[in-house]
């Protein structure tokens, strides 16, 4: 049995327990008054901001407010428009949470995916200046969210399950549901890494094929750009 | 007497894990692996010697600085109990002790660099050649015998061996990842032949190591490098087998009985 967290859940407790006391932190939220959910949200945009930079470091220029604007905004999205069909699955799953502790637990889960990726963001920037490879930088980002998420996901099952949730396909669908948005996000708000006239592109693709497309292809020298519009 | 306690540490060695115990351990690393780092260095010259002796802690100080975070992150997330500080102490701990081994075996390099023929012989390339051979062999022994250590440190401290194999496995898979590309910018580390005496390459920031390697094997392989790939891995799977036995949960008699 873990023991209670402190009334006043700061950020540092936060940090804390959810690095340490996963259990004593799903409990803790669902009990009233512990104004957690603001902390997570706050704590996840930093974090995706200061990996934002570091990812636009590659291209520079404008990617380097773009390309944290956009990775926060577009995961934040995807939280959102993903958080219905959470609490449909966990409640499927058997989960007693209210909507607002499993707010609480998603804005969680994905502060510590943010975390997480602080942690890569160092290693990410070291190569983010070494290489010209889209393909080896988009692996390289990818690859770093998906083992974040990863751990925000397993924070969010074991919030569930902590809650009452016994069955685990309505969980693990959704986990696939939310990675899926989120790998669609890194195409639909396109370009992330590299430099384009166009703050955004309207044209349509699924990302296996942007990915596909994008695989082999050089980030091109500043100067081989046009000096008109957003590439400016 | 720090070396003992270095060389064998006991579950109690990462309790303590203060700046004290950090300073000297680092201290400890620092002077093993210059010692070693200039008789790698000092067969192409002695000024490569000492830049050498300077990058080969340098590099070890850039891998557990930048992944500090996500070390100690990847330490409490997966199990082991490890704070930030603990982890850090451990990986510090396997870093010195294979700089402690690359250390003492830094008389028997050096004598091997004195011994070669010279970099501006006809047989330099040669000399070069087995030089490299025989030194990714120490530095690979080093490393493996460390992180058996290391092992071990972590098995002492989680609470199950899942936890500590799952944390040994990322902490290597993330220092690997980014010490290789470090030792890519901070090389040249044994210096070749035809090539100028310089503390970095002025192309240091071109290119990674990860995308040498895949051209090389584009280029050996004939533009298979899929096939080349699978090949390296099987050589390096092997090469990592006293690892993977070690991750491996011995039977105990009454477990076969």
């Amino acid at each position: 049995m873990p023991a209670p967290l402190p009334d006043r859940l700061d950020f540092r407790t936060l940090f804390d327990a959810l690095l340490r006391e996963p259990q004593a932190l799903v409990e803790r939220l669902a009990q009233p008054g512990h104004r957690a959910t603001g902390r997570f949200v706050l704590l996840a945009i930093v974090s995706f901001l200061l990996f934002g930079v570091v990812l636009g470091c590659f291209a520079k220029y404008e990617q380097l407010w773009a390309a944290p604007l956009k990775i926060t905004a577009g995961l934040l999205v995807a939280g959102a428009i993903c958080f219905p069909s959470l609490f449909i699955f966990a409640t499927l799953a058997g989960s007693k949470m209210s909507a607002g502790q499993l707010a609480a637990c998603l804005a969680g889960a994905l502060a510590l995916a943010g975390l997480l990726l602080l942690g890569f963001a160092p290693a990410a920037w070291i190569f983010a200046e070494s290489t010209d490879s889209f393909g080896f930088m988009g692996m390289l980002g990818i690859g770093a969210w998906l083992i974040a998420v990863l751990f925000g996901l397993r924070f969010l099952k074991a919030a569930a399950r902590a809650a009452g949730a016994t069955q685990r396909s309505p969980l693990f669908i959704w986990s696939a549901v939310f990675l899926l948005v989120t790998l669609q996000m890194t195409t639909s708000l396109r370009p992330i890494l590299g430099r384009s006239e166009r703050l955004l592109t309207q044209e349509k693709k699924f990302f296996l094929q942007h990915w596909g497309e994008q695989l082999g292809q050089q980030l091109k020298p500043a100067n081989a750009h046009s000096t008109s519009g957003f590439s400016r | 007497m720090l070396l003992l306690p270095l060389l064998r540490p006991d579950a109690a060695w990462l309790e303590r894990a203060d700046s004290k115990r950090i300073a000297r351990t680092a201290l400890t690393a620092t002077v093993s692996l210059a010692a070693y780092g200039f008789s790698v260095g000092f067969w192409r010259s002695p000024l490569m010697g000492g830049y050498v002796a300077v990058k080969m802690p340098l590099l070890i100080a850039c891998t557990l600085g930048c992944n500090g975070l996500l070390n100690g992150l990847l330490g409490l997330l997966l199990g082991t109990g490890l704070g930030f500080r603990q982890s850090w102490l451990a990986l510090l701990t396997a870093f010195a002790q294979a700089a402690l081994i690359l250390g003492s075996l830094a008389p028997v390099t050096f004598f091997l660099a004195w011994n070669a023929p010279s970099p501006d012989s006809q047989q330099a390339h040669t000399a070069h050649s087995a030089y490299l051979v025989v030194h990714t062999l120490l530095i690979g022994f080093a490393g493996v015998v460390s992180n058996v250590h290391l092992h071990r440190l972590l098995a002492d401290r989680a609470p199950s061996r899942m936890a500590a194999n799952a944390t040994l496995c990322a902490w290597l898979a993330g220092n690997g990842f980014l010490g290789t590309q470090f030792s890519w910018i901070l090389r040249p580390f044994f210096g070749s032949p035809g090539q100028e005496v310089a503390f970095l390459r002025p192309d240091r920031m071109k290119g990674n190591f990860y995308q040498a390697v895949w051209r090389c094997l584009d280029r050996v392989s004939g533009g298979n490098p899929e096939l080349a790939a699978t090949l390296l891995g099987l050589a390096i799977a092997i090469l990592c087998l006293p690892l993977l036995l070690n991750l491996t949960p011995k039977r105990t008699s009454h477990e076969s009985h």
